[in-house]
């Protein structure tokens, strides 16, 4: 292993005058002396955003912690509502996502001091009819931290880094190292608080009259009397303009959206000696949403304790605890979909405050009892010998999520509906490091062996029941007493409409590597890395995975720039290699398998015909074979990092290459043989980008200082291969082409509206057709690609992409005496958005009143988003359904720039002091988030995308927010 | 050397766990090496043909859209699918048509079929109590399902693809096969499967004896295919091919056999009861799929209530589909009818097959088992069964196939004995028209929203084969359906229909 080269988010004492304890006194830590030389050298770069910076967001996610901060990380926030998954991508998509399982599979590793954390599984989807959100709590389990205790956050891309991971670390890997504990026999304390709001956002809503003028239009273009056929129905609730409830004034906003509260507060107490440290600290966040009364709060207890009772023995352990409650969003089609069943939706809500205040007031006699715990902890043994260390680690990460909940009768049909699940995922491993350097003169050797064994673990119960015998009994769907003859039988809730699920998957790992390095002079290094890993989801013919590792560094500034004070730094390093990809399912371990599902559309879990289970082939979910090889990574790396003392300028540069290779990839299955999909290994994706991060100070002197820096994080994907040779194929709507991108959109193209039936070009008297529908007046005039004079999948067009080409961030500080400005930018350029809300809106025909879960309308439909003006007036009743989502009629430049945090702080230690102690510090600061936002899309905000590039309009606004706060230090 | 072995044999100690804790059997599915071994496989396997059966039918209420909504009977208020199905705009892509232009679903079942037959021997060789009898039963319903699944893609889709082996892993594409030859594999494989299975199940048949598969014969009433079953499909096979004198024997050898295979004519109050035959499982379904509500097997899709019922019935301001107060009067339009009949002011005189006929939506509530059979309208979750055939099918097309071949009166008796179970009078022509045709109608009415219409519809046309719209759309092949082009991209073998390029 070569350099250890990452960006991070440090600590530093740059001028918000945080001391790090670690220079004076050498660490108890020995871990730093088991690296190789090369690797102290790591830059601070992008130190302009310290932590601290960062900590005055108020965010309670890593997630939102670093977006934009982190060169090669993008984190798409696709709804506001606060303690709700984002999606963090490290250097772009290495395989499509075309359904939200696939997001799981794409998500880096998080590392919290040294504990791999687990995540959700995916499998509960299997037994969900919607693709909507996941049963369980949905609650985002990386806010199992409080920032105040955090010392660095720092993503690993390149493989010299993520190499002892293994596997595991495939999609990279976030590091979050906690504080270190004072070793100087002082003890410290600190508090941190702020308290804050979250800003109502301002809206323009419609009412029935405004909907029905909008759709008044098409009735006077395409019809005579009012109807377009003899069956035609004009919605109810549009045809009475004496009704007040929706052509009233339309206030529901004033019970929808509000302003909410949030504050933090976080205590921390560290001391210790050279031989024995301890932490201990205790944090509570709560955020509140501006939209449907969500809530979302979390508490945090974490204890540290470092002991070298012997020279040549050191022992650490950390428990870290969290609790995470959120209160969740009202929406209907979360609900509809996790109910699985959808009521009448002749009605949409009405825009009236009043008669949404009474749903509202029912409403709350639902129960939604919603929140995880988090719990994880390691012990960590280390003996030295000489150059000889043996590093032994147990280590648990163990979450559990509880979600009870009920929904009275009176807000569904007389229906009521309990749901109770718990679930949880854990993780133990077992870490064992031999490590050998020795210094030889100009020499220096470093070798290290490794070997861990993994044991992940996923689980839950859930069941659900349908219409109760009163809404007074809203919890215990199960009779829960063993000694009861009935237990385990429903209680209050007809045994018939009662459903239960357990469900379980295990994964194991076993991992050994060795790594050699050689250093010379301080200068050059060369380090190799072998690895040999083998994983239970593999298929037990392709187990074990090799995969080796090259890293080359020359640290310039020790080499021949040691005298030269203008330069403070310079490396450049190299790095190739290859790192295996794990199977996040158990059935590609098993080949071809049987399965007890034989659901359909809309009743997706039927496990059985006559009240006997069944074995069938898993049609649905598609057939798998034999002979899958593991999947792997072969990644190129090439960087710079170079330093001048004159204005503190720092630039970071890394060019990469991946390669990802032998990819399983859902293809459309042999529909005459059954299968709706098929698992093919063989997809090959190329990621190419460029991270930079450099910052300098624009103004520099006794009183001032302005210091500016940038993040960027530019990445580009390729499909370099399908399977058995193939060169495109259509999963799921879109079509994945050799050569293009993996996310691109594949629309139809239009080219305005045909005005009359005469204008529908005509070949050889055979007029143009839509999926063999002759076009008429009031059609889309789609462009004909292939020129066959018809208008078929065929000529739809790929274009645009889903994630961003180039995105990051500008940040900026200024320091006036004890004053403080932040200003941090965040952007995204690059990317393009469908407009699916827009789509919805004026294909009001196919959606009114149909069965379909993205034919919902919330609330938020009598708010008025988006741009009427720039769509034509097609024939909504048109065979040719006009107005579907899939054409470039709808797709929108998505690229915006956003003011996402100003601050202002001021520190007071001049004034007090030493009135705190030698240590004492007080700063007190004031902070805005989300303050503007410029960009051409038509929409709301254009973060609030689906991962299929969908703006579906179901999400929540991301709030503005202001909070006051302190950092206080003893 | 000793210090050596000790490590050797310690680290193969390692190896050893480490295959161990990489064998994780997971609790999810049951690996190949685990199935084919005992009768609970089996009969899971074949549960599972049964199974996929049912859920080809009532995807996206597949069997009625194909049966009832595109004989254009009924009038669609809102949904655009329908609508475009109910006009044969059978290119239109709203909604559900792409899934229903798709034939995979039947695919699943004769793959599974085709796995079943291929394996069953297995599970002979290595479970002593499977036994012979058991295992001739069991291929019998397999291929019984699987001919009845080619049958079922034939009047769809024409022309299908004949695959009668699993090709697991190499899934080789077929073509498509003349739907004769398809049809003459099915009538083949439907004789040898009528010739194997039994009467009754659990019954002590000479044909199965014993309790099928351990359990009594209340288990398997009307849920697997019978002897008679077998026969009847026969009969509607041959009546496809016109092949009327074929049609009407073995039609007649299940009206024959009736009583040994518990069949009878319903009563109209059975029949239109929440709680009467279309309600859980029975004998009388002749073939038929159950959604038994006692077995959580109940569902909100699936079911023809989801496309017909609304309020008064359940809470559902408009229905899916309806059939107008005119089209009512047109079909029941004779006094006395226990089904439905109006009075000389236009008021009916039963609400059993329509409520709120004077309503702007005529209900069509011929079908309405609610949860357990109730009528409480608040929630709109179903369990009545997918009702394929059942005896008045078999009178009424043994009827149609002695009319078309001239034996008037056998048919004239038992077109009767269906109008009499049903309150009418005896069958006359100055009254009802010709012969045929008062087949067809009384078909009409008594097999409404079991999805028959379209397909009678067709055969009626065949023999009329004027220069009416549907008899030109028959000429030209345009009864059937276009292939989804997911499923012509999957097998570049396969060619659309021409009608519909």
């Amino acid at each position: 292993m070569g350099h250890a080269y990452s960006h991070n988010i440090e600590l530093n004492n740059l001028s918000l005058q945080d001391t790090t304890e670690t220079d004076s006194i050498p660490p108890i830590d020995t871990l730093p002396a088991m690296k190789p030389l090369y690797e102290l050298d790591l830059p601070k770069f992008n130190n302009l955003r310290s932590l601290k910076t960062t900590s005055l967001n108020t965010a309670n996610s890593l997630q939102q912690y670093i977006k934009g901060e982190l060169p090669g990380v993008y984190v798409s926030e696709s709804s506001g509502e606060p303690g709700t998954n984002i999606q963090m991508f490290v250097r772009g998509i290495s395989k499509p996502i075309l359904s939200n399982r696939d997001i799981y599979n794409s998500q880096p590793l998080v590392v919290l001091d040294g504990v791999p954390l687990i995540g959700e599984h995916p499998f509960a989807f299997d037994i969900q009819n919607y693709d909507v959100e996941r049963i369980g709590t949905e609650n985002n389990l990386l806010a199992n931290f409080d920032i105040d205790n955090i010392e660095s956050i720092r993503v690993l891309k390149d493989l010299s880094t993520l190499a002892t991971y293994g596997p595991l670390a495939s999609n990279g890997v976030i590091e979050i190292t906690s504080r270190k504990a004072p070793t100087d026999g002082d003890k410290r304390i600190t508090v941190n608080s702020y308290i804050g709001m979250s800003q109502k956002p301002t809206v323009t809503t419609i009412n029935g009259a405004y909907e029905n003028a909008f759709r008044r239009q098409f009735y006077d273009l395409y019809t005579t009397n009012g109807k377009f056929n003899i069956d035609d129905v004009y919605p109810i609730y549009l045809s009475d303009s004496l009704n007040n409830d929706y052509y009233g004034p339309s206030n529901w906003s004033d019970s929808y959206y509000q302003n909410g509260l949030n504050h933090g507060v976080n205590a921390n107490i560290a001391g210790g000696q050279p031989r024995a440290t301890f932490q201990f600290s205790l944090g509570n966040v709560k955020t509140s949403g501006v939209a449907d009364d969500t809530k979302f709060d979390k508490y945090n207890a974490r204890f540290f304790l470092n002991l070298r009772p012997f020279k040549w023995l050191n022992f650490e352990t950390l428990f870290n605890a969290s609790r995470i409650n959120r209160d969740r969003n009202r929406n209907l089609r979360n609900r509809f979909a996790m109910m699985g069943y959808l009521p009448d939706l002749g009605a949409p809500l009405a825009p009236n405050k009043d008669v949404y205040d009474t749903y509202l007031k029912e409403f709350d006699k639902s129960f939604d009892d919603n929140f995880n715990n988090i719990l994880e902890g390691f012990f960590r043994f280390q003996f030295n010998a000489g150059p000889v260390k043996f590093r032994t680690k147990f280590a648990v990460d163990y979450n559990e999520g509880y979600r009870d909940l009920f929904y009275p009768s009176t807000i569904l049909e007389n229906s009521n509906f309990a749901s109770n699940y718990y679930g949880y995922n854990q993780r133990i491993m077992v870490d064992n490091q031999l490590v050998y350097d020795i210094k030889n003169g100009a020499n220096y050797f470093y070798f290290e062996a490794g070997n861990s064994l993994m044991w992940d673990t996923y689980k839950y119960n859930y069941s659900y029941a349908y219409k109760g015998v009163n809404d007074f009994i809203k919890l215990n769907l199960l009779e829960s007493d063993p000694n009861n003859g009935n237990y385990l039988n429903p209680i209050p809730f007809p045994r018939q409409l009662v459903y239960k699920f357990l469900d379980r998957t295990k994964h194991n790992m076993v991992n050994f590597y060795g790594k050699a390095s050689y250093t010379y002079n301080e200068s050059y290094t060369a380090a190799l890395t072998l690895r040999y890993d083998a994983s239970s989801n593999a298929q037990p013919t392709s187990r074990w995975f090799f995969s080796p590792v090259l890293a080359l560094g020359w640290n310039a500034k020790n080499d021949f720039l040691k005298d030269n004070d203008a330069v403070s730094l310079f490396n450049i390093r190299a790095n190739v290699g290859r790192i295996g990809h794990y199977n996040l399912y158990d059935n590609y371990s098993q080949g071809p398998s049987y399965t007890a599902q034989v659901g359909y559309t809309g009743n997706a879990i039927v496990p059985g015909y006559n009240g006997i289970a069944v074995l069938v082939r898993p049609y649905d979910v598609g057939w798998i074979g034999y002979k899958l090889p593991w999947s792997y990574s072969d990644n190129a790396n090439l960087g710079f990092d170079l330093g001048f003392e004159e204005r503190n300028i720092q630039v970071s540069f890394d060019a990469y290459v991946r390669d990802t290779k032998d990819q399983l990839i859902m293809l459309p299955g042999k529909k005459d043989f059954g299968y709706e999909y098929q698992y093919e290994a063989g997809m090959d994706v190329r990621n190419m980008g460029i991270d930079l991060s450099a910052s300098g100070n624009v103004v520099q002197n006794d009183k001032i200082t302005w210091n500016t820096g940038l993040v960027l994080g530019v990445n580009t994907n390729k499909l370099l291969a399908l399977p058995n040779g193939l060169d495109e194929v259509e999963v799921n709507d879109r079509l994945l082409k050799v050569g293009e991108r993996i996310d691109a959109f594949w629309l139809y193209e239009n080219n305005g509206m045909y005005k009359t039936d005469q204008e529908v070009p005509e070949v050889n008297g055979q007029k143009l057709t839509y999926n063999g529908i002759i076009l008429k007046a009031g059609d889309p005039i789609w462009r004909d690609s292939n020129a066959d004079n018809q208008i078929t999948k065929e000529d739809k067009v790929i274009q645009g992409n889903i994630l961003p080409k180039l995105s990051g961030s500008w940040n900026n500080m200024v320091t006036y005496k004890n004053f403080d400005l932040n200003l941090n930018f965040y952007f995204n350029l690059g990317r393009k958005i469908v407009n699916q809300e827009m789509a919805n809106r004026f294909n009001f025909i196919e959606n009114e009143n149909a069965s379909s879960i993205n034919s919902i309308k919330e609330i938020t439909y009598w708010e008025k988003r988006g741009d009427y003006d720039k769509y034509p007036l097609y024939n909504p009743w048109s065979s040719v359904t006009p107005f579907q989502t899939n054409q470039n009629l709808f797709l929108e430049d998505g690229s915006f720039l956003k003011l996402r945090t100003a601050t202002i702080g001021y520190n007071f230690k001049d004034i007090i002091g030493n009135k705190l102690g030698k240590n004492g510090d007080f700063y007190v600061y004031l902070s805005a988030n989300n303050l503007f936002t410029v960009s051409k899309y038509s929409g709301r905000d254009p973060e609030l995308v689906n991962y299929l590039g969908y703006d579906q309009g179901y999400s929540l606004p991301i709030p503005r927010t202001f909070a006051l706060g302190f950092k206080l230090k003893l | 050397m000793k210090r050596l072995l000790i490590i050797l044999i310690v680290l193969s100690q390692v190896f050893v766990s480490c295959k161990k804790m990489l064998d994780v059997n997971s609790t999810r599915l049951v690996s190949e090496e685990n199935m084919w071994i005992s009768m609970e496989d089996s009969r899971g396997a074949l549960m599972g043909v049964y199974g996929l059966t049912k859920s080809a039918l009532n995807d996206n209420n597949a069997h009625w859209i194909y049966g009832d909504v595109r004989s254009g009977q009924f009038s669609v208020p809102i949904r655009q699918d329908l609508k475009a199905v109910a006009k044969h705009d059978l290119n239109a892509s709203f909604g559900v048509m792409n899934d229903l232009k798709s034939w995979r679903r039947w695919y699943a079942v004769i793959n599974s079929a085709n796995i079943f037959l291929e394996r069953i021997h297995e599970v002979k060789e290595k479970d002593e109590r499977y036994t012979n009898n058991n295992m001739v039963v069991d291929i019998a319903q397999a291929r019984f399902l699987r001919a009845f699944a080619y049958f079922y893609m034939v009047r769809i889709w024409g022309d299908v693809p004949l695959i009668v082996s699993s090709k697991e892993g190499s899934f080789t594409d077929q073509p498509r096969e003349d739907q004769s030859k398809v049809l003459a594999f099915v009538e083949q494989e439907l004789i040898k499967a009528a010739q194997d299975l039994p009467f009754l199940y659990s019954s002590n048949d000479e044909q199965q004896q014993g309790n099928y598969y351990n359990e009594s014969s209340s288990r398997w009433t009307g849920s697997l295919a019978r002897k008679t079953t077998a026969y009847a499909i026969l009969a509607h096979v041959a009546a496809w091919q016109s092949n009327y004198p074929d049609a009407a024997a073995y039609a007649k050898f299940v009206i024959d056999n009736a009583q040994k295979g518990g069949l009878g004519i319903l009563s109209t109050g059975n029949m239109t009861d929440p709680n009467g035959f279309f309600y859980d499982k029975n004998n009388n379904q002749l073939l038929g799929f159950a959604h038994v509500y006692n077995h959580v097997e109940g569902s909100f899709t699936g079911h023809i209530e989801e496309l017909t019922l609304a309020a008064p019935v359940v809470n559902k301001s408009i229905p899916d589909m309806y059939i107008p107060k005119e089209k009512i009067l047109e079909i029941f339009n004779e006094p006395t009818d226990e089904r439905f009949s109006a009075d000389t002011l236009g008021n009916p005189v039963t609400e059993v097959y329509f409520r709120n006929f004077n309503g702007q939506y005529p209900i069509f509530s011929k079908v309405k088992c609610i949860m357990g059979g109730v009528t409480d309208p608040s929630f709109r979750f179903y369990s009545s069964a997918t009702i394929i055939t059942r005896l008045e099918d078999m009178y009424l097309l043994r009827a149609e196939a002695l009319a078309v071949i001239g034996e008037q009166n056998g048919a004239i008796d038992l077109l009767n004995t269906i109008r009499e179970r049903r309150g009418l009078n005896n069958y006359s022509a100055a009254r009802n028209g010709e012969l045929i045709e008062a087949i067809f109608q009384e078909r009409n009415r008594e097999l409404m929203g079991e999805g028959h219409r379209w397909y009678d519809l067709v055969r009626q046309y065949k023999i009329i084969n004027d220069n009416s719209d549907l008899s030109k759309l028959i000429r030209d092949n345009g009864q059937y359906w276009p292939i989804s082009t997911e499923v012509l991209t999957q097998n570049k073998l396969l060619t659309q229909n021409e009608y519909w390029k």
